[in-house]
C-alpha cells in the first residue's frame, strides 16, 4: 500500500497534463453535442464527465496496486481480454455495421481499446524475461503471435483503424526490447515495396496519367514481377548456403536485400491482385480528398474547412460553423481536434498539441528512468499506444493522413477509450513513484 | 563482472533506442505542427472562404436581360417591343451539399417525379460537372410547383429555386437573324469569359444582337445570401447584392418594314436587306428560311436544335452575311464604274449587240447575252443588262482595272455590321488563279468577271454597301442595327451610334450619274420595270446568277436586284434594297416582286 511519504512521489505533472486535455476535450464534446437551432444539447458530456469520474478511481487504484504483479498476472489479463475481443467479435452489438461494442444498457464497453493495454503488458513481460536471446529472429515469433491473434479478430469486427495501431505499438516494443535492428527493417522495407507500387499503379489508372513508362509497365505484368521476385528469391538461396559454408561477410550483403526485395515484390502482386476497386479508389482519395467529395474524401475537406478556418484566435467557443452547423462529421469523437483548432484557433490546437506531446514525453521519460527492464518496455509502450493514436487521429484530420477511424486518446469521446488511457497513467505513475525505491 | 557489463551494454542500448524514439516523437509533433500552421495561418483566408461558402448559400437573381425595340421608340408607350422577358423559376441544387451519393438520389428522384424529368438525365448532367458548383435542374417552372416545394421543404433540403426570367421573342421568326437566341453558357465559352463576370450557370447570347450585345444585355446577376447549416435548415437570409437589369436597345430596324419584306419571302430562299446609305442604318434584314427562337430556348431544346442544325435548308444560316453568291449582271455596275473612271469612258459610245459575243482565240469562244439588242450605249447597256456591252466592255479593259474597284467597294471585306459571324466575298486574282487551278488568266475569265460570273462571289451586305456607295456619291457607312442603347428604365440614353465612315470612293459626278440614269432606266422600260408604277422614282439593277448547281429540283440560277429610291431625291432620305433569292427565276421574276413590296411599304409609310 501507499506509504505517506510516496504521496511526494506522485507525478503531478502528469496528472495536471492528463487532466488538463481531458476537461478540453470534455468542452469539445458540449461544443460538438449542441444545436445552435434547437439551443439544446446531446448530452454526451455528461457521460464523459461520468467516464472521467470512473477513470480517475481507477487511476488511483492502478497507482496503488505493485505494477510487478501486472507482470505477474499478464498472461490472464491477455486471455481475459482476448476472450471478451473474441465474444464481441461475434456477439456485440453492431453499430455502423462493426461489433466492436459490448452493450450492458446504459453503457458500452469496447474490448479492443483494452486489448491494447494488454498486449502491451504480455510483450513486456516477455521482452523482458527473453531479454538476451531477444536478437534472434526466431524469438520475434512469440510477440508477432501475440499482436496478431487479436489484430484478425478486431479486422473482422471490421475495425481498421484500431488493428491497424497494434502493429506500429509492436514495432517500438520489438525496438526497444533490443530486437535486431536488421529483422525490423526487413519487415518494414518488406511492407513498404509491398504497398508502394500497388498504390503507385492505382494513381496513375485514376488520375489518368496514362504516358507508358518503361518502369510502370514492369509493374503491370504480374509474370514478370513473379520471375524476378523468383530469381531474387534464388540468388539469396544461393548466397546463403555459400554464406553456410564459407561464412563470408560479403554474402550477407546480397543475401539479405534480395530477400526483402523479393518478398516486397511477391506481395504487391498480391496486393494488386487481391484489392477491390473501392479499395483502391480508397488509397486514391487519400491521396486527393477532392477526387471525392461525397464519400471519405467528404470528411477530409470538412475537417481541414474547420481547422483551416479557425485562423489564430479561433471563431469562439460554441461558435464554430463547421462544428455548429454540422458540416464537420463525427465531431466528437474522430473528428474532435477539428473542433478545437475551429473554435479556438491555432492558439488552442497548439495549446492541445503541446499537452499530448507532453504526456507522450513525460511516458519515455517514466521508461527511461524505471528501475527495471519490465516497467522501462511498460512504460514505453504505453506511450506508444498513445503516441500513435494522435499521430493517426490528428495526422487524418489535417490531410496528412489516411483516414481510419481512430479516437484521439483523452480527447474523443468514449468510454473505453478514456479509462483505458487513464488506467495507462495510472500505471506510469506507478512506474515513476517506484524509480525511487532504491 | 561479465555479468553487470553485459547489462551496462545492454541498457545503454535501451537508453539509445529510447533517445531515437523521442527524437521521433518531436519529430512527427512538429509534422503535426507545421501542418497546423499551414491549414490555419498560411491557408487560413482560404479556409475560411470555404467555411463561409458552406454555410452560406448564395442563391443567384438574375438580372432581368435588356429588351430590343424598333426604331419608332418613344418614351412613353405604344412602342414595338421585339425581345422582352417573363417571369419564371430555375430550380437549382448544389452536388456536394449532399452528404452521400445514396442522400442525393433519395432527393432528387422523388424531385424528378414531381418536375416530370427524366432522373437519368439530371443525374449525368449532376455528374458531368464540378460538385461544388450550382447546377440547375429544371428552367422555367412555374410558380405553383415552387410552391409544392417550399411547403415541403424537408423533403428536398439542398434544393434552392431562383428566379429566371425567361426571354420572349415576341415576333418568333420575323427577326431569328437579327436579334438571335440565348442560350447556357458552353464550357469553351465559360473558359473564356470567366475572367469577364460570367457564371457558369447564366445565359449568353448565341447569335445575332443577342450574342453581339450580350455585355449591355445581359446586366449583373445579384444573389440572395442564405446561412444554412448541413440540413439546409436556413438561419436567415437576406439580399446580398442587388440584380442591375441589362441595357435595352433600340435598333435601325423599322418593325413594319421587316415585316413587309419578311411577309413578302415567305417560302422563299434568301435575303433581304434595305439601308439608309447616309447613315448605315439597316431599316430590314430578313433571311429566309428562317427558325423560331423561342423554340430554340425553350425546355427541351436539344431535339429541336439538332433538326434546324441538320435540316437542308440550313435555317440558321443568316443568309445576308453569312452566304455568298455570284453578283452576276448587278456586277456591272462595278464594270460600267472601272471604265469610266479609269478608261476614259464615255458613256454614250456604243457597242453592237448580235445576241452573242465571240471572244477571238485559238479556239473561237462564243458567249452568248439573252437576246439580241442591237447597238446601245452605256445607259441602255445597264437597263437592258446587255451582256455583250459589258464582255466587250470588260475585255476592253481588262480584268485588273475591275478588280481594284471591286476591291475598293468592299466587296471582299466584311462590311463590319454589328452581327456575329459575318462572312466576305471573294475576288480571284491571276495569281489565286494560278496557285488554285495550276492555269493562267484566260481572256474568257476576264469576260466572265465583267457579268459577275465566274470566280467572283459577294455577300448580300457588300452589294448593299456598293448600291450605297451610288447613292451616298461614293462614301460607304458601316450599316449597323443599334440605333441607341438605353438605361435599363429607359429613361436615359446611354450610347447613340454615331455613323462611322466605312470608305470613300472617289467617283466624278459623271460617273455617278451615269450608273444613276442607266439605274432608273432600267426600272423605267428596262429589266425593273415592274417597279416603274410606284409614286417614287426607283432605280435599281436586276441580276441573273448561274450557278453550278447539280440539284435537279432546283432552278440552277439565283437572282438579285439591288435598287435604292428616291433616284433623285435627298440623300438624308434615300433607302437601298437588296434582294437576293437563292434558286429563284430571272431576277426580274423572283427579286423584283419583293423590292416592289418593300418599296410600296415604305411609301405608305412616308419614308420620302
Amino acid at each position: 500500500m501507499l506509504r505517506r511519504n510516496e504521496i511526494y512521489k506522485i507525478d503531478y505533472v502528469l496528472i495536471a497534463a492528463v487532466m488538463a486535455v481531458i476537461v478540453i476535450g470534455i468542452l469539445m464534446i458540449y461544443s460538438a453535442g449542441f444545436d445552435p437551432i434547437d439551443r439544446t444539447n446531446s448530452g454526451l458530456y455528461k457521460r464523459q464527465i461520468v467516464w472521467f469520474i470512473i477513470g480517475f478511481i481507477l487511476m488511483l487504484m492502478m497507482t496503488f496496486v505493485r505494477y510487478k504483479s501486472l507482470g505477474d498476472y499478464c498472461l490472464y489479463i491477455y486471455f481475459f481480454v482476448l476472450l471478451l475481443v473474441i465474444f464481441t467479435t461475434f456477439f456485440g452489438t453492431p453499430i455502423r455495421n462493426t461489433r466492436a461494442w459490448l452493450n450492458f444498457g446504459y453503457f458500452s464497453i469496447q474490448p479492443s481499446e483494452f486489448m491494447k493495454l494488454a498486449v502491451v503488458i504480455v510483450l513486456a513481460k516477455y521482452l523482458e524475461l527473453r531479454e538476451r536471446d531477444i536478437r534472434h529472429l526466431r524469438e520475434l515469433l512469440v510477440p508477432t503471435a501475440v499482436t496478431a491473434a487479436p489484430v484478425l479478430f478486431v479486422l473482422m469486427q471490421p475495425d481498421f483503424g484500431t488493428a491497424m495501431v497494434f502493429i506500429p505499438v509492436l514495432f517500438a516494443m520489438l525496438f526497444i526490447g533490443g530486437a535486431d535492428v536488421s529483422h525490423l527493417v526487413a519487415v518494414i522495407s518488406i511492407a513498404t515495396i509491398a504497398l508502394i507500387f500497388p498504390m503507385a499503379l492505382t494513381y496513375r489508372e485514376w488520375v489518368a496519367d496514362q504516358d507508358a513508362s518503361i518502369i510502370v509497365s514492369f509493374f503491370q505484368d504480374y509474370n514478370l514481377l513473379f520471375s524476378v521476385a523468383g530469381f531474387l528469391l534464388l540468388v539469396s538461396i544461393t548466397t546463403y548456403i555459400l554464406h553456410f559454408f564459407l561464412i563470408k561477410k560479403i554474402f550477407r550483403k546480397i543475401y539479405i536485400p534480395s530477400i526483402v526485395v523479393s518478398f516486397g515484390l511477391f506481395f504487391s502482386v498480391v496486393i494488386m491482385r487481391f484489392l477491390k476497386d473501392y479499395q483502391k479508389k480508397r488509397i486514391l482519395v487519400f491521396l486527393n480528398p477532392d477526387l471525392d467529395p461525397h464519400g471519405s474524401g467528404y470528411n477530409v475537406i470538412q475537417s481541414k474547412i474547420a481547422i483551416g478556418s479557425g485562423g489564430f484566435f479561433g471563431k469562439g467557443f460554441l461558435n464554430g460553423s463547421q462544428a455548429q452547423l454540422g458540416f464537420l462529421p463525427e465531431k466528437s469523437s474522430d473528428f474532435i481536434f477539428p473542433v478545437i483548432a475551429e473554435e479556438w484557433g491555432f492558439a488552442g490546437a497548439v495549446i492541445l498539441l503541446g499537452l499530448l506531446c507532453l504526456i507522450v514525453l513525460r511516458g519515455a521519460q517514466i521508461a527511461l528512468e524505471a528501475k527495471d527492464k519490465f516497467g522501462a518496455l511498460l512504460a514505453a509502450g504505453i506511450s506508444s499506444i498513445f503516441f500513435f493514436h494522435i499521430l493517426i487521429n490528428v495526422g487524418m484530420v489535417l490531410g496528412i493522413m489516411p483516414v481510419t477511424g481512430l479516437p484521439l486518446s483523452f480527447v474523443s469521446y468514449g468510454g473505453s477509450n478514456l479509462l483505458v488511457g487513464m488506467i495507462s497513467v495510472g500505471i506510469l505513475i506507478n512506474i515513476r513513484m517506484n524509480k525511487f525505491v532504491y | 563482472m561479465s555479468q553487470t557489463s553485459l547489462r551496462n551494454r545492454m541498457l545503454e542500448a535501451f537508453r539509445r533506442r529510447m533517445f531515437f524514439l523521442i527524437g521521433l516523437i518531436a519529430a512527427v509533433f512538429m509534422i503535426l505542427l507545421i501542418q497546423t500552421v499551414n491549414l490555419q495561418l498560411i491557408q487560413g483566408e482560404t479556409y475560411k472562404q470555404r467555411a463561409r461558402m458552406n454555410m452560406e448559400n448564395y442563391i443567384p437573381i438574375s438580372a432581368s436581360r435588356g429588351e430590343m425595340y424598333d426604331r419608332n421608340f418613344k418614351i412613353g408607350g405604344g412602342n414595338v417591343v421585339i425581345v422582352s422577358n417573363r417571369p419564371s423559376f430555375n430550380i437549382t441544387t448544389i452536388p456536394a451539399s449532399f452528404k452521400s451519393k445514396e442522400e442525393m438520389a433519395a432527393v432528387i428522384r422523388p424531385l424528378c417525379g414531381l418536375l416530370k424529368i427524366s432522373y437519368d438525365e439530371v443525374m449525368s448532367d449532376i455528374r458531368s460537372r464540378n460538385p461544388w458548383e450550382r447546377v440547375v435542374i429544371r428552367e422555367d417552372i412555374g410558380f405553383d410547383t415552387i410552391v409544392v416545394i417550399a411547403s415541403n421543404q424537408h423533403r428536398f433540403p439542398n434544393i434552392d429555386w431562383e428566379d429566371a426570367p425567361v426571354r420572349v421573342y415576341n415576333y418568333s421568326n420575323m427577326f431569328s437573324h437579327t436579334v438571335g437566341y440565348i442560350g447556357a453558357i458552353s464550357p469553351a465559352e465559360y473558359k473564356r469569359l470567366r475572367d469577364s463576370g460570367y457564371r457558369h450557370y447564366q445565359k449568353i447570347g448565341k447569335s445575332g444582337l443577342e450574342g453581339e450585345y450580350d455585355s449591355l444585355l445581359r446586366g449583373t446577376d445579384g444573389h440572395y445570401r442564405r446561412v444554412v447549416d448541413v440540413r439546409n435548415r436556413i438561419e436567415g437570409e437576406e439580399v446580398g447584392l442587388q440584380a442591375v437589369a441589362g441595357d435595352n436597345v433600340v435598333l435601325s430596324i423599322d418593325f413594319e418594314v421587316q415585316k413587309a419584306a419578311w411577309e413578302a419571302m415567305k417560302d422563299l430562299k434568301g435575303s433581304c436587306i434595305v439601308v439608309k446609305p447616309h447613315t448605315g442604318e439597316v431599316i430590314a434584314l430578313v433571311s429566309r428560311p428562317d427558325f423560331d427562337p423561342n423554340m430554340v430556348i425553350s425546355k427541351n431544346n436539344a431535339k429541336i436544335i439538332e433538326e434546324l442544325n441538320t435540316d437542308k435548308n440550313k435555317p440558321f444560316l443568316n443568309r445576308a452575311i453569312q452566304s455568298k453568291y455570284p453578283p452576276a449582271s448587278t456586277f456591272k455596275i462595278v464594270t460600267s464604274i472601272a471604265a469610266l473612271e479609269e478608261d476614259k469612258w464615255n458613256p454614250n459610245l456604243t457597242f453592237h449587240c448580235p445576241g452573242k459575243y465571240t471572244l477571238k482565240g485559238f479556239i473561237d469562244k462564243d458567249f452568248f447575252c439573252y437576246d439580241a439588242h442591237g447597238t446601245l450605249d452605256m445607259y441602255w447597256a445597264i437597263a437592258k443588262s446587255c451582256s455583250v456591252y459589258f464582255y466587250q466592255l470588260g475585255y476592253k479593259i481588262g480584268p485588273t482595272i475591275i478588280l481594284k474597284y471591286a476591291d475598293y467597294f468592299g466587296l471582299a471585306d466584311k462590311t463590319g455590321i454589328d452581327l456575329p459571324g459575318e462572312t466576305q466575298g471573294f475576288l480571284p486574282t491571276k495569281k489565286w488563279k494560278l496557285k488554285t487551278f495550276g492555269q493562267q488568266w484566260f481572256d474568257g475569265d476576264t469576260v466572265n468577271l465583267s457579268i459577275g460570273q465566274g470566280f467572283v462571289s459577294v455577300t448580300p451586305i457588300e452589294m448593299a454597301n456598293l448600291v450605297s456607295a451610288i447613292v451616298n456619291g461614293g462614301i460607304i457607312m458601316r450599316p449597323h442595327l443599334v440605333n441607341e442603347v438605353l438605361s435599363p428604365d429607359n429613361k436615359k440614353v446611354l450610347k447613340k451610334t454615331e455613323p462611322r465612315k466605312l470608305r470613300e470612293i472617289p467617283l466624278s459626278p459623271m460617273t455617278l450619274d451615269t450608273l444613276r440614269q442607266g439605274m432608273r432606266l432600267a426600272v423605267k422600260s428596262g429589266t425593273a420595270a415592274r417597279l416603274s408604277y410606284l409614286k417614287v422614282p426607283i432605280a435599281g439593277k436586276t441580276g441573273t446568277a448561274q450557278t453550278r448547281s447539280k440539284r435537279k429540283d432546283d432552278y440552277s440560277q439565283h437572282a438579285w436586284f439591288v435598287g435604292y429610291a428616291p433616284f433623285d431625291g435627298p440623300v438624308e432620305n434615300a433607302v437601298a434594297v437588296v434582294v437576293m433569292i437563292e434558286y429563284g427565276v430571272a431576277g426580274a421574276v423572283s427579286a423584283v416582286p419583293i423590292a416592289e413590296r418593300v418599296f410600296a411599304k415604305m411609301i405608305s409609310l412616308g419614308y420620302f
